[in-house]
């Protein structure tokens, strides 16, 4: 794998070391008034964003924490975080 | 043939000799040569014969562009001869050949051309479609390059290795060594990669003068010297490397040789900066029957007798495109080949110095004049000369006629990483408009042919890579611009595109046999891009990677349609030379876990199978029903090695919470000294692990979950807290503790004699956890438990007291009739009392409620947002499930095998587990069905493999089928 991912606890290390755990999709919603639809897109439902996306990362086979970064999904690139100024537009 | 033995520039060892056969019959050849060159010094001209048109080849390039010399060694087909060294005793054989390569009763197919035009599998096999299955069949008789036995096993040691450099240099020619030896100086860590079994490149076997008037081999020499000094320079030689990826990530597979412990290994190297110094190529010349054996390129003829000793032939003719081809012309004749004749497709721009040369050896030259077409059946024996315009005609008698159109980069490597090529009006190259991040070229493959040249510009590339890993080299690197600005630029490459020919018979790619004409064809059927019009012929997909055709075919197609002034290059894809697969494959270790007590259980007979990680004892005798093992256990006592369960501890101020996200269970109610079954379930409801949850002391719980899951739990319990910020701490006891289970009605009567404390049922009563020390030494976490529906206690200890544990336990246990029961007898004993094991019970949608497990569920706890909760509150209501049931056969002989279907017009369920159950005398079992028939009483009909069609029936019945009051394990 040519993917190369930076742990916060170990720098960076092969990207076979890693596991993906996912667009960062927030929080689990409170369970109250949840509806199934709402719950199902929680779950299923991804934006597939072809470009820069913040994501989960498991540093499986070294110190094992999960940690986000951002890649570039065109380029299969971990990228540095990208200005706040691109959330707010 | 006798050998050139006294050249400096020898790469074989005449001292020492190396036996093989060809189709049956003996050659020799040296240490050092290669399969291809002994053959041709053994007198072999045809090597094979062509894919379509069965056409006779023979030697061609030496670096395996082609599959011409493509043969089967010792049954391993497809092997490059030209890149294989030799080895004593192999058995080669012509390949796609009926009879012998030189005579081959399939030859009249070259007569046949005119049926096979571009694209007609496509075009004509096709109406009607019964046509082609049979069609099908003779093509491939008629057509293909080796053949493999089905039961062919691959011998050989295969490797793989995974360095990391600052600076991955690839291509050891004398760019390459410059290059890495610039990028040293800064004390970097170089890793330098050479496809040949020896650093030198085009110098290698070059005698022209260097800047200081030595030969260019001795240059090459001594370059290859200083690399082999440079301790931070790692270098791998017989590396051909097949893939660049993001990040600078360059594979490659190297080829041992006989010091090596390996025959081929995988290297996959993590770089920073690379250098990319591969060198040119020479593109072939297009004209009628180029491929004829006695046709080869300059460097081919060039580097036969410099390096292996062996002259390519007596009476030669040259037709070339560049300097390298006057060079060489000038060299054979030295070696005492004649040369008739030197044709130069250029009108212009030769190297004045050469040109005196070759008058001075009184070689004519034609310059504007090309081959147009080879005579001669298997084997040159004369050929035609033109005039570029073909307005003029000469015929020449030869035996061996060099042949090339001019020079091509080898840019693949580029073209993998992904940098975009632009055809260069200057070089008449496919050059790079821009490189990828840290990425540099070097050498000829940027142009230049200037030996002084050359160097300056790897030491240019070396100092600008090291410069990019950091090295704060700025005086270095702007010294070396200008000297490389100093000398010649890149050399005006010859434009000719093919000779003044029809091409029903020059073939652009040799593997494929594909023509000009064929080209032709498809253009006046409207592909006017190369990368189709490669497609649709063929041409450039076959082993060799576009190596032949790669240059000619956008070319070739440029003139053909309207664009002749932008042809577009094709792609090449990894890997960009063959490999064998045993070599990605690598060593395959089968690496497996083995308990604390394995020892002990094998030497009581245990027989192991692997299950998961581990290494398990699956039984204790040749019975695979395990009869006595579990009326053993039923009647008197027995001792299972529980160790691959999954052990942790979790602790901190926050632990109860993690608990409560991920089991279903509320785990506030958990109380020291007692037990908690639970499960977890993921997203969907679906379960994926049980286990049991002790609470020791505040904040401090002890958990187990099932075999498999013990290796993502951890992971898991993260993942699913990953936003809370909890202050919680998770320990894997996996491997430092081992489980013992100790179970049946004698089981409390063997723990009396060796427990440090009160073990009655009142004191330690079902379902309880303790804290004791057997024998006042071993300390051991004890859980009264009934897995096997006996009374039972499962201990758990360090791994390190395990061995000792379980021999105390035989040991007292002895006139009670102890002895050990493995897995498969659990799996029965369990399976009489219905319980359940993950993945036995249950497939990935098997969730909670199917399982009859929703009691362990508790739903007021919404605020832990428990994994699961919310999916099982939705599965609630939906009827449509598949649901476990108990089964009992109605024919009473046998179960039926695990897996089975249940049927009635459609697929209904399956069993997941049957046996015959000694203790009750049915055959029972579990099965998951389709909620409609899960009613008590059902009739159900099972299918099993190998029944003939025959079906078996079964009624649903109520589990457990053993106790089912649960008298036993609460005695």
């Amino acid at each position: 794998m040519a993917l190369t991912l930076t742990c916060p606890i170990c720098g960076p290390r092969c990207g076979y070391e890693f596991r993906y755990g996912g667009e960062d999709k927030g929080p689990r919603p409170a369970e109250a008034d949840l509806s199934p639809r709402a719950w199902c897109d929680y779950v299923h439902m991804n934006r597939c964003t072809a470009g820069l996306q913040k994501e989960w990362w498991c540093h499986k086979d070294g110190c094992g924490s999960w940690f986000t970064t951002w890649r570039d999904t065109v380029r299969n690139l971990e990228v540095p975080e990208p200005a706040a100024v691109e959330t707010s537009s | 043939m006798k050998r050139i033995q006294d050249l400096p520039t020898l790469r074989i060892d005449p001292t020492q000799g190396r036996s093989l056969t060809f189709e049956g019959r003996p050659y020799q050849g040296y240490a050092g040569d290669t399969v291809a060159s002994a053959l041709f010094a053994g007198g072999i001209r045809v090597f094979g014969r062509s894919l379509k048109y069965h056409r006779p080849r023979g030697l061609y390039s030496l670096d395996g562009e082609c599959s011409n010399t493509c043969v089967a060694v010792d049954g391993i087909p497809n092997v490059r001869a030209e890149t294989t060294l030799l080895k004593d005793g192999m058995r080669v054989t012509a390949q796609n050949v009926k009879g012998s390569a030189r005579f081959d009763l399939m030859g009249f197919m070259d007569k046949l051309d005119w049926l096979m035009p571009a694209g007609f599998y496509y075009r004509t096999l096709h109406k009607p479609a019964a046509i082609w299955p049979l069609a099908m069949k003779q093509v491939r008789k008629a057509a293909g390059l080796g053949i493999m036995a089905p039961d062919f096993k691959m011998p050989g040691r295969y490797d793989e290795i995974y360095p990391t450099a600052d600076v991955c240099v690839i291509g050891g020619g004398a760019a390459g060594m410059t290059a890495a030896l610039a990028a040293a100086e800064s004390g970097l860590r170089v890793v330098l990669l050479e496809m040949r079994p020896w650093l030198g490149g085009s110098f290698d076997y070059r005698v022209q003068p260097c800047a200081d008037g030595r030969p260019l081999h001795e240059r090459a020499r001594e370059l290859a010297r200083q690399v082999a000094e440079t301790p931070q320079i790692r270098c791998f030689t017989q590396t051909a490397m097949v893939g660049a990826y993001s990040n600078n990530l360059i594979t490659a597979f190297q080829v041992g040789g006989n010091e090596d412990p390996f025959d081929e290994r995988y290297i996959e190297i993590r770089a920073q900066s690379v250098v990319v110094a591969t060198g040119c190529i020479e593109r072939p010349l297009l004209f009628d029957h180029n491929e004829r054996p006695g046709v080869m390129q300059a460097g081919c003829a060039q580097r036969l007798a410099r390096t292996y000793g062996i002259l390519p032939g007596k009476e030669a003719v040259f037709s070339v495109g560049h300097d390298l081809g006057l060079e060489t012309a000038l060299d054979l004749c030295d070696l005492g080949v004649r040369i008739h004749c030197v044709a130069d497709c250029r009108q212009d721009g030769q190297d004045p110095e050469l040109l005196q040369a070759l008058a001075e050896h009184s070689i004519p030259v034609l310059t504007g004049w090309v081959a147009a077409k080879a005579h001669g059946g298997r084997h040159v024996k004369g050929v035609t000369l033109a005039t570029v315009e073909g307005t003029v005609k000469r015929r020449l008698a030869c035996d061996l006629l060099v042949a090339s159109a001019g020079l091509t980069p080898v840019n693949g490597p580029l073209i993998l990483a992904q940098a975009p090529l632009a055809y260069d009006a200057h070089t008449g190259y496919f050059l790079p408009t821009a490189l990828p991040a840290k990425m540099f070229t070097a050498g000829r493959m940027t142009g230049r042919n200037h030996p002084a040249a050359i160097e300056a510009s790897g030491r240019n590339a070396g100092l600008r890579a090291a410069a990019a890993c950091g090295a704060d080299n700025g005086a270095a690197r702007a010294e070396a611009s200008s000297a490389l600005e100093a000398l010649p630029g890149p050399e005006r490459g010859s434009k000719l595109v093919t000779a003044p020919v029809r091409g029903r018979k020059s073939f652009i790619c040799f593997d494929e046999d594909a023509t000009v004409k064929n080209v032709k064809q498809a253009v006046a059927m409207g592909f006017d891009v190369p990368e189709l019009i490669k497609r649709f012929t063929s041409a450039g997909t076959g082993p060799g990677q576009g190596g032949i055709p790669g240059h000619n075919l956008p070319l070739v197609t440029a003139r053909m349609t309207a664009s002749a002034a932008t042809p577009k290059p094709t792609t090449v894809r990894p890997p960009l030379v063959p490999t064998y697969l045993a070599t990605y494959a690598g060593r395959h270790h089968t690496m497996t876990k083995r308990t604390p007590v394995h020892d002990a259980q094998a030497a009581a007979g245990g027989i192991f199978r692997r299950i998961g990680v581990w290494e398990r004892a699956r039984y204790f005798s040749d019975d695979q029903d395990c009869r006595e093992e579990i009326l053993n256990v039923r009647r008197n006592v027995g001792l299972l090695d529980a160790s691959t369960l999954g052990k942790f501890r979790l602790h901190g101020p926050d632990a109860l919470r993690a608990l409560q996200r991920v089991y279903v269970s509320d785990m506030r109610k958990l109380s020291p000294g007692r037990i908690k079954y639970s499960a977890m379930c993921n997203d969907d409801g679906c379960v994926i692990d049980d286990g049991v949850v002790v609470k020791r002391t505040e904040n401090d719980y002890y958990f187990t979950t099932s075999t498999a899951r013990a290796g993502q739990t951890i992971e898991w319990i993260r993942y699913h807290t990953r936003y809370d910020d909890w202050a919680f701490h998770l320990v894997n006891l996996t491997d430092a503790m081992g489980v013992v289970n100790i179970a049946g009605p004698k089981a409390r009567q063997v723990l009396e004699k060796v427990a440090d404390t009160d073990v009655s049922s009142t004191a330690f009563p079902f379902a309880a956890y303790r804290e004791f020390t057997i024998k006042s030494e071993i300390p051991v976490r004890a859980m009264r438990l009934g897995f096997v529906g006996e009374l039972s206690y499962e201990l758990h200890a360090a791994s390190s007291w395990m061995p000792a544990l379980w021999e105390i336990l035989e040991e007292a246990g002895q006139a009670l009739g102890v002895k050990p029961f493995g897995v498969e007898a659990q799996n029965v004993l369990r399976m009489e009392k219905g319980h359940i094991i993950l993945g036995q019970e249950s497939e990935q949608r098997t969730n909670l409620l199917d399982l009859g497990l929703g009691f362990l569920w508790d739903r007021t706890k919404s605020d832990a947002k428990t994994v699961g909760a919310v999916a099982l509150r939705q599965a609630e209501h939906d009827a449509d499930r598949l649901k476990l049931v108990g089964l009992r056969m109605e024919d009473n002989a046998s179960a039926p095998r695990d897996g089975s279907i249940i049927v009635d017009e459609r697929i209904r369920g399956y069993v997941c587990t049957a046996r015959k159950s000694f203790t009750t005398g049915e055959a029972v079992g579990m099965a998951l069905v389709d909620a409609p028939l899960a009613g008590l009483g059902t009739r159900l009909a099972i299918f099993e493999d190998e029944s003939d069609g025959q079906l078996r029936y079964a009624r649903v019945v109520a589990m457990p089928f053993y106790d089912p009051e649960g008298a036993r394990m609460k005695m």
